[in-house]
């Protein structure tokens, strides 16, 4: 392992494994990315895959079809087939205050230049087959919306940056970070120190921890987020379902197996990650009642992962304020596998001094101490 | 040519249940009550149920215990039926998926109104026993009689597991039923449960275990859960595969799948026979298949000696068949089922000599080729796992007692660490005991005392040195995890 490095990335996530291979490609290679077990162990193994650009606020929106364009480049430019599809999102309203909600966003969204519409019950169920529509007074949809491998994406990535000279560092944690001055100085690991300038917190649900070490407090809140999966049936739908009034995702992967996962309201901040019964007779009901042909399907796996939760659900980008040479990318509150093309595209053109091509200072970790944040409300 | 269906048997009588039909591909057919629709067609001489779904390779079943899954069909409608363990019923409708099962029609009688409230149903024991095989059983019997309220359950649709086609002569002493048939052995340890304290569940799968104890289980498309203060895992095996050209045949079968079409439902599995192996297992089921009166045309061993009992290679060699140690197999032929196997000569790396290629003609391919442990529950439920090759590859770390490195949680038998039936049994009466002392229940020392020095005695000698060596890994490994 190396002893000193321009740049110490923590996390071998999509976030962490992006960002060293858009790095590199600027030219910025003396790059060390340190993982605590294996690529995409974290939260990025554990999401459903799934890439959605219909958000309630411009700064997810606009990350999000940014990061869609990208992830459609990512085969090409990786040389790694990543399963990479467009299968559409369609999100169903049941109420008058849904609708009024996804009115304003439709209309945000299709300002942006998304091809997102209104779309009637009738159309949901041809779109997604089976589907028990009772009570879903409309619903929006976007076709460019899909979902990719999550493992695969972020392999792609630490294999070009490896080919470009990053080091990674895997079964390696993180036990202290040390400052001088002012300014980061070192990174201490389980197999010994790292002298740099700058180190990336790419921790998800730890970033919490590391940032500690050097006195910042990040107001993110880890919590489990629980999936599930059946056996595989023929393909008869390719969209992902969303019910936030049911707090429910699903879709159905390429190989035929159901994904499904419900944010649980009741879920308590920590890090366990072990699968619950709860878990499982929950998400039974819900996609029972959501899809009713699934009660003859079974249940093959489930599990569970964090997510870095902040106050207005959208992710802390960028340095912070005390410490030199501290950068944020964390915080993604569920969401960091899809923003993470365009997301690790604008860090490193922070980083390496370019001009940012898409606006972050709102993203910057002090719009907490200022108060001025409005929340994602699109958020399972 | 011989019947499919075996009338006589040296050891056996096959009391077939009444004639049913069913279909299969639309096709009309016939099967026994008692039967398991695989065993069924299997009679009916269909061999290919269906075809993978993206090469469209003919698959048939492999296992036939309801742990691979080679058989899946379509089954009245519901996709991704393991057929091997799914009794026969009258005017059932057995159909190959096209690719990948498909989900059944929305029924708009129903539609609405599912789920029903029982997902909501927790079921509360003292102990709960996955699996109602040797160790599960075994179990079970010290669990009641230590007075612990116990439910087991069994994913099969009856007791015994493995034991239920083991036709053989188990050896010991009088405590580890000695000259006592495997099959026999079931109604004995049934009658040492103490059915007050017992339930017994069957065709009841265990599909999920957590770690406050809590078991998600599936019982005739109902799920339900069970929370448990010990749990004791006795969840057995999976056979082994090995990679050989066309090694997904229909004709090539695991040894476990062989013993349960002969032994259980009285149905030969082919005429003339490969067996791959040469431990306990592939001499045992090769003496099996001659009582059978099936000819098993040679055994290969790819390790340079045999590795079972020589009382059991001498049996089949007093009956003509040869045993070729350093031989493997490198290809399967035939087009919709086995036609033929091609054998060589292995060097001391296992790889094939060149031009040491025989071809044999048979029409079963049956591998006994080892076991590895069926304990994914236990890891979804955080125990701490370890990889064991004297063990069957991946097991729970534990300690002496047979428990896990999450609290109550046991394991016993095959999932704790591959062995036979005669250690599986010793280990779930051990895993019972101690579930059962730990739940404060009076304990008899000198019972558990017993237990480990009957497992100790099984375990000396050379053919237990496997054991001994994976069990003293498995000691370290405890070690290092604290027990």
């Amino acid at each position: 392992m190396k002893r000193r490095a321009d740049a110490v990335i923590i996390g071998g996530g999509v976030s962490g494994c992006g960002l060293a291979y858009c790095l590199a490609k600027r030219g910025f290679k003396d790059v060390v990315v340190l993982e605590r077990e294996y690529l995409a162990s974290g939260a990025t193994g554990r999401c459903g895959g799934g890439i959605r650009q219909q958000w309630s606020t411009e700064e997810n929106t606009k990350l999000a079809m940014e990061s869609v364009r990208l992830f459609g480049q990512l085969d090409e430019e990786l040389e790694y087939e990543t399963e990479f599809e467009q299968g559409g999102y369609l999100i169903l309203a049941y109420t008058d205050q849904e609708v009024e909600q996804y009115k304003k966003n439709v209309a945000m969204q299709q300002k942006l230049g998304l091809d997102v519409r209104f779309i009637d019950p009738k159309e949901a169920r041809e779109i997604a087959p089976h589907l028990n529509t009772e009570g879903v007074l409309c619903a929006t949809y976007c076709p460019s919306d899909g979902s990719a491998n999550p493992f695969y994406v972020t392999q792609a990535y630490a294999e070009a940056a490896k080919c470009l000279g990053v080091q990674i560092e895997l079964y390696t944690p993180v036990t202290n970070i040390e400052k001088r001055g002012g300014r980061i100085a070192s990174v201490v690991t389980s197999r010994g120190k790292i002298e740099t300038p700058l180190i990336v917190n790419a921790a998800g649900g730890d970033s919490v921890s590391l940032a500690k070490m050097v006195g910042v407090e990040l107001p993110i809140v880890p919590t489990r987020h629980e999936i599930m999966v059946t056996e595989q049936v023929e393909p008869f739908f390719t969209t992902m379902v969303i019910s936030f009034k049911h707090g429910v995702y699903f879709r159905q992967e390429k190989r035929g197996g159901i994904l499904m996962g419900y944010g649980d309201p009741d879920e308590r901040p920590g890090f366990d990650i072990t699968s619950s019964m709860k878990f499982l007779r929950t998400m039974s009901r819900k996609i029972l009642n959501l899809m009713p042909a699934l009660h003859r399907v079974k249940v093959v796996r489930q599990w569970g992962g964090l997510y870095d939760t902040t106050p207005d659900a959208l992710p802390i980008l960028g340095p912070v304020d005390g410490v030199e040479g501290f950068i944020q990318i964390n915080g993604f509150s569920g969401h960091g596998f899809m923003l993470a093309p365009k997301v690790v595209d604008l860090l490193a053109q922070l980083i390496t001094g370019e001009e940012l091509d898409l606006p972050i200072d709102r993203l910057h970790m002090d719009r907490f101490l200022t108060g001025e944040i409005s929340r994602d409300l699109s958020v399972v | 040519m011989a019947e499919i269906r075996l009338t006589e048997h040296p050891i056996l009588q096959f009391k077939r249940g009444r004639k049913i039909s069913f279909t299969f591909n639309g096709k009309k057919l016939d099967g026994h009550e008692g039967e398991t629709v695989a065993a069924a067609l299997h009679a009916a001489g269909v061999t290919t149920y269906r075809r993978s779904p993206q090469l469209h390779r003919p698959r048939g079943f492999f296992c036939a215990i309801g742990k691979c899954s080679s058989c899946l069909m379509t089954v009245d409608g519901v996709p991704n039926v393991r057929i091997c363990i799914t009794p026969l019923r009258e005017g059932m409708k057995v159909c190959s998926p096209k690719g990948k099962g498909q989900l059944p029609e929305d029924d708009p009688a129903t539609i609405w109104t599912w789920p029903g409230q029982y997902v909501d149903k927790i079921l509360e024991t003292e102990v709960a026993i996955i699996g109602a095989g040797p160790a599960g059983l075994s179990a079970a019997v010290e669990t009641t009689r230590m007075g612990a309220e116990t439910v087991v359950f069994d994913e099969n649709d009856g007791i015994g597991g493995q034991l239920i086609k083991q036709t053989h002569m188990f050896f010991g002493s009088k405590e580890q039923h000695a000259k006592v048939r495997g099959i026999d052995i079931v109604p004995l340890l049934l009658e040492q449960i103490d059915d007050s304290r017992a339930q017994i569940m069957l065709e009841a799968t265990a599909i999920g275990l957590y770690a406050d104890k809590t078991l998600g289980v599936v019982r005739r498309q109902e799920l339900f859960g069970l929370r448990a203060q010990k749990i004791i895992m006795a969840s057995g095996a999976s056979e082994n595969m090995l990679a050989f050209e066309h090694c997904d045949l229909p004709g090539v079968y695991g040894a476990g799948a062989v013993q349960t079409l002969m032994n259980v439902y009285g149905l030969i599995p082919g005429r003339r026979v490969l067996m791959v192996g040469a431990g306990n297992i592939g001499l045992i089921v090769s003496y099996q298949l001659l009582q059978a009166g099936v000819e098993v045309v040679e055994v290969i061993e790819a390790a340079p000696y045999i590795g079972g009992y020589h009382v059991h290679a001498a049996k089949i060699r007093r009956a003509g068949v040869p045993i070729h140690t350093c031989h493997t197999i490198t290809k399967a032929s035939g087009q919709e089922k086995v036609e033929g196997a091609v054998v060589a000569q292995v060097d001391s790396h296992w790889q094939p000599i060149p031009n040491t290629q025989r071809e044999l003609a048979v029409d079963v391919i049956c591998l006994a080729v080892g076991l590895s442990p069926t304990a994914e529950l236990l890891f979804q439920a955080g125990c701490q796992s370890c990889y064991i090759p004297e063990l069957g590859g991946h097991v729970a770390v534990h300690d002496e007692n047979l428990e896990t490195t999450v609290k109550g949680i046991y394991v016993a038998g095959d999932a704790s660490g591959i062995e036979e039936a005669s250690t599986a049994m010793l280990e779930g009466r051990l895993a019972g005991l101690c579930a059962a002392e730990s739940l404060g229940k009076k304990a008899i020392s000198e019972r558990k005392e017993e237990i480990l020095s009957q497992l100790k005695e099984l375990r000396t000698g050379p053919f237990g040195e496997k054991a001994r060596k994976g069990k003293e890994m498995m000691r370290q490994e405890a070690c290092r995890y604290g027990l």
